[in-house]
């Protein structure tokens, strides 16, 4: 028999003393090594520095709320900015590559809904069509090479494609199914996981609510979307998002009225005509004139969708898009846009105004003035390091109330701040149990030892000296806790897979689970030193064991 | 393979701190292949002997020396515990008065166990046909607890006989049997030890048993620490 043999022999001799011990090193090593998984994955996600956008412009506020709510979509958006701060930046092509404007504020059963334009998917934001060397998917063309190519990996003849917006670097959307949204009709692309999570799928159509920010009081709103296109899997948040067209996320009545307040309140204006307890809701016709742009901004403009759904009037009829599409064009009383082919024009329903008219074509007309359009934030590719500091501090000493950061830097800190010491205390603990596991080993060993010194004697008269019995023991503490560890890892496994899911409910991207690193190996090796180390204690027991005397006791 | 044994000693230490003698055996020759029976009384040293000779235990004085035909002699007194330990498993068969079988090994891994400890390699015909020549044959993965104590004893038998040793060293190997078990048992130590050629110091207190063998020793001749057995005991049977 070899030593294997008799290791395993004995082990199965006292089953229920060698099944707990493995259980305890199983369960130490499993947490460990969820812990670890959990710690690698959440530094590779939370310092990930491949974002297609260097910069996130949003409310002046938390830079990580703002980051988080951009990039993850978890927590509520920290505030809103005027839709003039993106022009600007958009058309600051000094130091701007690229910048895609982020409305957000409501959901379709709990999935975020984005107001944002094509040129997020790499396409032109006014026409929705490809740019040059991507097809109607966004997907590049054969014998073109993307434009984020190094000049040096460019062949002498290589076309190069449009430089267009990449969500993370190398890495733009593309569509599945479908096609891009027409960037004013109530269509929406949605992301790959959308249609597992809400049964939405191409065709369908759907009405949002708002996103009370985690209270059950949820609002639909009466707008209605076609989803046209479902976008490739990104492996980020993205993949949960909804995505519709600027115009037509503004057009939905209720954020008419709460970017009215917030451009009121960043304007200095009365608040007080928004007070409906003073002024009950009498019919009032889009405005239709342009607001002056504020002289100096407040210095902290209110949340995002500040408005009161409670106190909001509900309409109490109104026709869908597609009823409106279809419907006889009837000009309204207040239709003050005579001579337009509008099957549909903003009017009253009990009091609420539709700032939008639709078109027989199922574009939509916004009413609302640019300058009383508000965003969560923008997404900003900018022209390189000096470019984003430049715009960094431009942004922080105007008077527009907004604020640019680094998202990687910020996620960085995150996890410095947050993450990395809750994972540190895990792991700690981890070692802890660990450690304990390696006791429970030693103890079990030990009593096992104290049971065995005849068979020790035994063994010791049949020709084994005192090292191989030594050796023996240690061999058996050792098997049982690379055993118990190696099961611990793939229950680890398990675990972190299950963390994953977590995960992916609550943020949208997934662990890479699967995969080992050398960390859980070195983990493996010092549980399997340290059981080996536990059955010193009881093997140095057996080693000075008595032989004549246990074999005369017996 | 022959014994030597020259002016060996071993005393213990008794309670009160005084030094008593156990053994005390000026000289004790044991020729090649001879089966030697040495009887005593209990307490008169004969396992002491025994464990001194298996170097189980080491001596205040004296030399126990064994000669191989292949390894020329070998004084295990001067070894140390470690090379003790390797010459007792490679040339030396053991038979406990209790068999001392593993529990949780099957007869035929208490067998092979015995050979685990010599760094040859297992030999699993040997050990079956070890257990087939003392009647176990259809009782191979039986463990001890499912064996009477007559076929616990024989899987003993077989175990000591493992490594075709050149000396078998049984103590009592019939104590606790009854007359019938006990003949048979004896009778397979000696044709086993015959079959591989080892030598056998067989102690005992039973005359019946000691006189089958080939040559009987009565304990408190050789050793001067033993009290003599009385007259009846020595008595022809």
């Amino acid at each position: 028999m070899n030593p294997f043999q008799l290791v395993l022999k004995q082990m199965r001799q006292r089953a229920l003393s060698t099944w707990l011990t493995l259980l305890a090193v199983l369960l130490g090593s499993a947490l460990a090594v969820a812990v670890l998984i959990l710690q690698r994955e959440s530094r590779a996600l939370f310092t990930q520095s491949d974002f297609g956008y260097d910069l996130i412009v949003g409310s002046k506020g938390s830079p990580m709320q703002l980051v988080l709510n951009t990039t993850y979509h978890v927590d509520k958006s920290p505030g809103n900015i005027r839709y003039i701060v993106y022009e600007a930046i958009r058309n600051n092509r000094f130091q701007v590559k690229h910048a895609i404007p982020y409305a957000v504020g409501d959901q379709y059963k709990g999935l975020r809904v984005a107001g944002t334009t094509a040129a997020l998917f790499g396409f032109d934001e006014f026409t929705g069509q490809p740019p040059a060397g991507y097809d109607d998917k966004g997907k590049l063309l054969p014998g073109y090479l993307p434009a984020s190519t190094r000049a040096e990996d460019r062949p002498a003849d290589a076309k190069v494609a449009a430089d267009v917006f990449e969500i993370r670097f190398g890495k733009k959307f593309t569509l599945a199914q479908g096609r891009v949204f027409h960037p004013r009709k109530f269509e929406a692309v949605i992301g790959s996981e959308v249609t597992d999570r809400t049964g939405l799928k191409m065709g369908d159509t759907f009405k949002v609510t708002h996103d009370t920010g985690g209270s059950s009081k949820l609002d639909e709103h009466d707008e209605e979307w076609t989803v046209v296109g479902v976008l490739d899997k990104t492996f980020t948040a993205e993949d949960r998002v909804i995505y519709i067209p600027l115009p037509t996320f503004f057009a939905i009545p209720k954020h008419e009225e709460a970017m009215d307040v917030q451009t009121a309140m960043q304007t200095g204006e009365d608040l007080s005509k928004f007070d409906k307890s003073k002024k009950p809701a009498t019919t009032t016709t889009a405005p239709a004139t342009t607001q002056s742009a504020p002289a100096t901004a407040p210095a902290a403009p209110p949340p995002a969708h500040a408005h009161d759904h409670k106190s909001d009037p509900k309409p109490t009829t109104r026709p869908t898009t597609t009823q409106a599409t279809a419907a006889v064009h009837k000009p309204d009383e207040d239709d003050e846009e005579d001579g337009h082919d509008h099957s549909h024009h903003g009017h009253s329903h009990g009091g609420m105004k539709y700032p939008y008219l639709i078109n027989r074509d199922g574009t939509i007309d916004l009413r609302l003035p640019k300058d009383r359009w508000m965003l969560s934030a923008i997404l900003v590719r900018t022209r390189g390091g000096a470019a984003n500091m430049g715009l960094t501090y431009q942004l922080a000493n105007s008077p527009s109330g907004a604020m640019g950061v680094n998202p990687a830097s910020v996620m960085r800190e995150f996890f410095t701040t947050f993450l990395g010491p809750t994972t540190l205390l895990l792991l700690v603990i981890a070692v802890m149990v660990a450690v304990t596991a390696a006791v429970s080993i030693l103890v079990s060993i030990y009593n096992a030892v104290s049971a065995r010194q005849r068979e020790i004697a035994i063994m010791r008269a049949l020709g084994a000296t005192r090292g191989k019995v030594l050796s023996l023991i240690c061999l058996e503490a050792g098997v049982i806790g690379a055993v118990g560890g190696f099961l611990g890892l793939l229950l680890g496994h398990f675990v972190a897979r299950v963390l994953s899911a977590v995960f992916e409910a609550r943020m949208g991207v997934q662990l890479d689970w699967l995969s080992t690193s050398w960390h859980e190996w070195v983990y493996l090796g010092s549980i399997i030193v340290l059981s080996v180390l536990a059955g010193l204690v009881p093997g140095l027991k057996a080693y000075r064991t008595p032989v004549a005397t246990n074999l005369v006791a017996a | 393979m022959s014994l030597a044994i020259r002016n060996l000693a071993k005393r213990f230490v008794a309670p009160d701190g005084s030094a008593v003698p156990v053994i005390d055996v000026p000289s004790l020759d044991i020729p090649a292949g001879q089966h030697v029976a040495l009887i005593g009384s209990s307490g008169s040293g004969k396992t002491t002997l025994l464990h001194l000779i298996a170097g189980i235990v080491t001596p205040d004085a004296g030399t126990i020396t064994f000669d191989l035909p292949a390894a020329g002699s070998t004084d295990i007194t001067a070894l140390s515990e470690a090379q003790r330990d390797v010459f007792r498993g490679r040339h030396l068969g053991y038979i406990f008065q209790t068999h001392h079988l593993l529990g949780g090994f099957t007869a035929l891994e208490n067998v092979l166990l015995g050979m685990s400890f010599t760094n040859r390699k297992a030999d699993p015909a040997w050990a079956k046909h070890l257990l087939t020549e003392v009647g176990l044959a259809d009782r191979l993965d039986y463990k001890p607890g499912k064996l009477s104590v007559g076929q616990q004893q024989r899987v003993a038998v077989a175990r000591a006989l493992a490594n075709r040793p050149s000396l078998v060293l049984a103590d009592e190997p019939t104590g606790a049997l009854d007359p019938t078990n006990a003949q048979q048992v004896l009778e397979l130590i000696r044709k086993l030890c015959k079959e591989v050629g080892a030598s056998l110091l067989l102690v005992s207190h039973d005359l019946a048993i000691a006189r089958q063998l080939e040559t009987v020793l009565t304990l408190s001749d050789i050793n001067r620490a033993s009290k003599p057995l009385p007259a009846p005991a020595l008595a022809p049977g």
